[in-house]
């Protein structure tokens, strides 16, 4: 018997499963289930980027985007109390504007799949020899050939950190809290006064 | 067809012998967790079901599983039940990757590291809807706590990788070990060992472990976020925190301590003498080692407060790893050391 | 192909964990006894009745700490290529990786400095 094309199973399982919790994800009511499918689609696309053997950013979409950018986005929907009567009340006055930008995206997409270079000869399984390292020829161009977009994550990087403290935080507030180094410091000085006076008479 | 099926069998096999051991280790460390912390406070820990206690683990599982499933009425039924299994895959998947001697892995894989580092970011998922789907305020409350620590701590930990990681040049963790190898002044311990302490110190505080146990403080927040479950859902998130305990030891010891390399390599006598000793079992002994150390912290120090988690975390962790980072990468630019 | 062969037994792997999640449970329910009431079913919360709902909103630090989280997170998903690849792109590589960390000392310190870091 010929041996079962494994990856092509994989690969068309984990697109339906993609579009599926895709789908999920802007039908279902509860916010919370609904981040939740959207890590579904998260994990569904690890296993379509491992397929196409880019090692790195398959595992990095794991911890940055599942590990970090959804446990945000889990905090920000538990934090807030959804109405769902005005749910789909939005739903039905945003309706116009989503069709809109439907058909533009619909139409994008069918300007790139009539572009002459998405053939189906450009887009076989890639093939790479067996010392060949994802991590290492990734970081061998990032950190020299593409320089100035690397430093220019960092600055996009320092404005989403300036902008979220600014933002969501609002200075100390009048804590109880104790500081340690002030406590270590304090003489007795400071705090005790040792006054001379003659006893009274009660 | 027959090859394929034959292969898979050879993973199942493979995925069978490191499952195995790993879950009866978790057994064992239930009983000796309780009986080394009793010797340390002078008591005699479990000592009635068998010899000196050793069917415990045993009536503990048997107990577990023959007791009622509770889900609260207020509880987002599914949710509730899928939390305790998705702590519970992560925390074995990391396990693809571990290397027990030089040639016996399930999947030798190039990024071996990030695997860990991603499956361990995948843990907080299991902490986040059991905490939300019990609707309970102490769950929820759990929850939160646990997550940002396990969160602060994750990044103190990548670091200590990236530390590692400039040392060997590699991020498959068996040529990490190999690059140890020629004695033991060659393990990473040494030339990173403020990386050595910050990732011991994150792991402890990310297995949510004393004295960082915050989470399930039981003098405040009675279990943090596992309050609601009962019966064997209760066992899962046990089984998931041991696993991950065994997971970050394993790791220390192939990081830091040569993983199976032999600790008298290249010294003349003692390296002939231990020439029998088979190199899983220095990684075994490596393992146990740390595990000790788990046992051994939570049995001296007090709980830490939660604000001095935070603190410890942010302002002491990461930039002690970042400037050690620096130091290394310096150090490696310029050729004196891990050529 | 080799590397989707080893990545296949993750996989394997976390299906087994998944199953290895799902089974006990299902043990249990033929086990373990199922007798509900609703005092038992009710959220536990010291002995009386909840007063509120306990999805409450909660301190906006959580979601500060979140926030950092995913900063850092990209910074070491930054880091780990070029750790591996130091050897290969020397100098040029070092101190390019060297100005994208002062940058974000930067916002560290400002940070520190905001006290964004203290909790009471």
């Amino acid at each position: 018997m010929a041996p079962l094309p494994i990856p092509d199973i994989l690969f068309v399982i984990a697109s339906v499963a993609l579009i599926t919790s895709a789908v999920l994800v802007v039908t279902i009511r509860n916010p919370v289930r609904s981040v939740l499918s959207l890590v579904l689609c998260f994990l569904f696309t690890t296993i379509l980027w491992l397929l196409l053997q880019a090692e790195f950013l398959s595992l990095v979409l794991i911890f940055v985007y599942i590990g970090a950018v959804m446990t945000l986005f889990m905090f920000v929907v538990m934090m807030m109390h959804v109405d769902k009567r005005m749910l789909s009340e939005k739903f039905v006055s945003y309706l116009p504007l989503g069709v809109g930008l439907l058909v533009v995206f619909v139409g994008l997409i069918v300007y790139a799949l009539h572009h002459h270079n998405f053939t189906k000869a450009a887009y076989v399984m890639p093939h790479f020899p067996a010392n060949y390292h994802n991590t290492e020829s990734l970081g061998a161009v990032l950190y020299t050939h593409y320089v100035l977009a690397f430093e220019m994550a960092s600055v996009i990087l320092l404005v989403a950190l300036l902008a979220a403290i600014s933002l969501v935080f609002q200075g100390r507030q009048s804590g109880k809290s104790q500081c340690v180094d002030k406590q270590i410091q304090a003489k007795k000085k400071d705090r005790l006064v040792v006054i001379d006076m003659k006893s009274e008479a009660p | 067809m027959l090859d394929q099926c034959f292969a898979l069998l050879w993973i199942i096999g493979k995925i069978i012998c490191v499952l195995v051991p790993v879950i009866v280790c978790v057994a064992l460390l239930t009983l000796l967790e309780r009986k080394v912390i009793g010797a340390m406070q002078v008591r005699v820990g479990p000592n009635r079901n068998g010899i000196a206690g050793s069917l415990q683990p045993i009536c503990d599982v048997l107990k577990l599983l023959a007791k009622e499933l509770i889900i609260p009425s207020k509880a987002s039924r599914y949710l509730f039940i899928i939390a305790p299994v998705l702590a519970l895959a992560p925390a074995l998947a990391a396990w693809a990757v571990i290397p027990f001697t030089n040639d016996w892995v399930i999947a030798n894989v190039n990024a071996g590291i990030l695997v860990v580092f991603a499956m361990t970011s995948l843990g907080i998922y299991g902490i986040i809807i059991a905490g939300w789907s019990s609707n309970s305020k102490y769950a929820f409350l759990g929850a939160l706590r646990s997550v940002a620590q396990v969160v602060s701590y994750e990044i103190a930990m990548g670091f200590t990788f990236v530390g590692v990681l400039l040392a060997a040049g590699s991020m498959n963790l068996r040529e990490i070990v190999l690059h140890q190898s020629g004695g033991i002044w060659h393990w990473y311990f040494l030339p990173l060992f403020p990386l050595f302490v910050v990732y011991w110190i994150s792991a402890v505080a990310e297995t949510n472990r004393a004295p960082f146990d915050i989470a399930e403080g039981e003098s405040e927040i009675v279990a943090g976020f596992h309050v609601e479950y009962s019966g064997i859902m209760f066992g899962i998130f046990f089984l998931a925190e041991y696993a991950n305990m065994i997971l970050v030891s394993a790791l220390a010891a192939l990081l830091f301590m040569g993983g199976w390399l032999s600790p008298f390599a290249g010294i003349p006598y003692l390296d002939h003498w231990f020439s029998w000793v088979p190199s899983v079992l220095w990684l075994v002994l490596k393992m146990s080692f740390f595990i000790f150390l788990y046992f051994w912290m939570r049995a001296t120090f007090p709980r830490y407060r939660y604000d001095q988690i935070m603190q410890l975390g942010w302002k002491c962790l990461i930039p002690v790893a970042l400037v050690w980072i620096v130091l290394v990468a310096v150090a490696v630019q310029m050729g004196w050391i891990f050529h | 192909m080799h590397m989707l062969t080893e990545y296949f037994s993750i996989f394997l792997l976390v299906i087994v964990g998944l199953i290895m999640g799902v089974a006990p449970m299902l043990l249990s329910r033929k086990l373990g006894p199922s007798r509900p009431n609703p005092e038992k079913l009710s959220p536990y919360e010291c002995g009386f009745n909840a007063f509120e709902d306990a999805r409450m909103p909660f301190n906006v630090r959580y979601y500060l700490v979140a926030i950092l989280f995913i900063i850092f997170d990209l910074e070491t998903a930054f880091l780990f290529p070029w750790a591996v690849s130091l050897r290969r792109i020397h100098w040029f590589g070092f101190v390019s990786m060297m100005l994208f960390l002062a940058i974000l000392v930067v916002g560290f310190i400002y940070e520190w400095k905001r006290g964004a870091l203290e909790w009471e």
